[in-house]
């Protein structure tokens, strides 16, 4: 088979892969930034306006209240869900009865929607009959009033994202511990070291690429956050409890302002780049180093 | 010395362990053993295990909510169509770039890679005046394609990464007596790949059944899906029908939960396969 046939065929059997992702994510989000420097609503033509919508968003109070409580839940859930995950993946590597069975309670999360998980939680947390508020109420603890305070409610999102993602989190470090070699923890048995350095020695390093990637991911579909809010506050109240999502699915649907939504949805696609802006370049390096040329 | 110490780290394991169940496990156990219960006993507090279990809320959903049933016939169709169309293309492409190396090929793996940093909710923005104008709003189809293309990428990074572990001299064999490309992908590949089809499929089925956001823009009437009646059925809850609300919960989740756990094995190859190839 000459290489250059070779190519022809490899191509044709990517092509439709290609053509999905092209046509249905890749033109759209190009049209996403054509529109951003448009005024433009539903069914009336655009204008160019430049940067208009940009500093219209740049300068909308309830954007920056949606920035910063996007900020902040995403950095709650992806750290408490690392050092969990962390240790839930050093737990079952040191030997559990009915692994197997451990396992599967552990994916359970994995497999409940956001509307369902919405439904368990307003349901545990219920101000009245929740079995969570009665144990807080008994340990005469506050109990959370996620219709009232937006920090509750902020606070019953983040819950409910650890506990539907942990699963994710979960499987990548405890795949990377099971990869760690045995001979080197025997090894550091035999020099002596204490449980702790061969923690520190061993485990920690060898984990950290993968407890990058589980971050990685985490961060950047964390950032995309929308079902939990929308259906746990509506983003209320009074818009107190938006996120970045959120408040462009506002802006588009419902109040129809096309071009702010554009603008603040080119905003998040560049957010997200820039976090993965490291793992690309590796990447990129990776894929180009073995290919010849 | 030895022995409380080793006594000591089983009973901190065993706390641990029953932590974690009780974490994952409890939110979902309350769910579906209230679906059994009546209303008064919903409202008991404090909660209580020994009850009377009753099928009123389910056939209470039955009666009332008709269509919460006819949601979850357009989610089945819509995963199914979904799922077939991402393994598919997924294993197709997988194998290509599995079995080649050429610079256009690395641009355009790595052009998958990128496109999964695209949020979703942005592409709705263009989407949703063009699906209109094709009539396409309120359809099966829109979702079907929607669903595949978020999952197409990360797809087929699983494939080859599958694909990858199949000898390359299983090929080589096949193309000396004369096989074609084609053919060596229908008659060895495919079949040899069975456990990443199924890890790919376990990704798309969790996602397509799940799914909220796109189903919230583009469907209405006809292509609603079950979580968006679920949905609606949260939004009704200020006369809470709890019972109803959790045995909808219970229908729309056991299914689903059920293929995770059987297919437990291949879900953990998928996710490590998945994220530390890209």
């Amino acid at each position: 088979m000459s290489e250059r046939k070779g190519l022809m065929g490899a191509l044709a059997l990517v092509a439709p892969v290609q053509a999905i992702v092209t046509l249905v994510i890749f033109i759209p989000a190009l049209y996403v930034l054509w529109l951003s420097f448009q005024s433009s609503t539903y069914g009336q033509a655009a204008q160019f306006v430049g940067l208009a919508n940009y500093s219209r968003v740049l300068s909308d109070p309830y954007f920056w209240r949606a920035l910063i409580n996007t900020a902040v839940v995403v950095l709650v859930v992806v750290h408490v869900e690392l050092l969990l995950g962390l240790g839930m993946a050093l737990l079952f590597a040191s030997g559990l009865v009915a692994r197997p069975l451990l396992l599967a309670v552990v994916l359970a999360p994995y497999a409940v929607s956001e509307v369902s998980a919405v439904v368990m939680w307003r349901f545990l947390f219920d101000p009245s009959i929740g079995i969570v508020t009665q144990a807080l109420l008994a340990l005469g603890l506050p109990t959370l009033e996620w219709a009232v305070f937006p920090s509750h409610g902020l606070f019953i999102v983040a819950l409910l994202s650890i506990w539907l993602h942990l699963p994710f989190t979960f499987i990548i470090l405890y795949a990377a511990r099971l990869s760690v070699p045995g001979e080197l923890y025997e090894a550091a048995a035999i020099d002596g070291a204490s449980p702790w350095a061969r923690f520190r020695r061993v485990t920690l390093p060898l984990l950290v690429p993968a407890m990058l990637i589980a971050m990685l991911f985490r961060y950047i579909f964390a950032f995309r956050l929308f079902s939990e809010v929308w259906l746990m506050t509506g983003g209320g109240p009074a818009r107190q409890t938006e996120v970045l999502a959120v408040y462009l699915y506002n802006e588009a649907f419902r109040y129809n302002q096309f071009g702010t939504a554009s603008a603040t949805g080119w905003l998040l696609v560049i957010a997200s780049l820039g976090l993965a802006l490291f793992y690309l370049r590796k990447i990129y390096k990776e894929m180009f180093a073995n290919a010849p040329a | 010395m030895l022995r409380p110490k080793r006594l000591g780290i089983a009973l901190f394991k065993t706390v641990m362990v029953a932590i974690i169940a009780i974490w994952s496990l409890l939110p979902i156990a309350m769910i579906f053993i209230s679906s059994f219960k009546f209303d008064r006993e919903i409202f008991a507090v404090p909660f209580r295990l020994g009850f009377t279990p009753t099928f009123s809320n389910y056939v209470a959903l039955w009666e009332q909510w008709g269509g919460f049933f006819s949601g979850l016939v357009n989610s089945l169709i819509i995963t199914v169509f979904a799922t077939v169309l991402a393994v598919l293309a997924s294993a197709i492409a997988g194998y290509a770039y599995s079995r080649n190396r050429h610079p256009v090929l690395s641009s355009s793996a790595f052009f998958l890679i990128f496109i999964r940093l695209i949020p979703p909710i942005v592409i709705t923005l263009p989407l949703f005046p063009v699906v209109n104008q094709l009539r396409l709003n309120d359809t099966h189809l829109v979702l079907i394609i929607l669903y595949a293309a978020f999952f197409v990428s990360l797809g087929t990074l699983v494939m080859r990464t599958f694909i990858d572990q199949i000898p390359i001299e299983i090929d080589e064999a096949a193309h000396i007596d004369g096989a074609s490309r084609l053919q060596v992908l229908r008659r060895l590949i495919l079949p040899l790949s069975g456990q990443g089809m199924v890890a790919v499929a376990v990704f798309v089925i969790v996602f397509s059944w799940n799914e909220y956001l796109f189903a919230l823009i583009f469907t209405t009437a006809n292509a609603r899906t079950a979580p968006i009646v679920i949905s609606e059925m949260i939004g009704a809850i200020e006369g809470v029908q709890w019972g109803v609300l959790f045995a909808a919960t219970s229908i729309q989740l056991l299914p689903v939960l059920l293929f995770v756990i059987l297919a437990q094995k291949q879900l953990v190859a998928g996710l490590t396969a998945g994220s530390t190839k890209g």
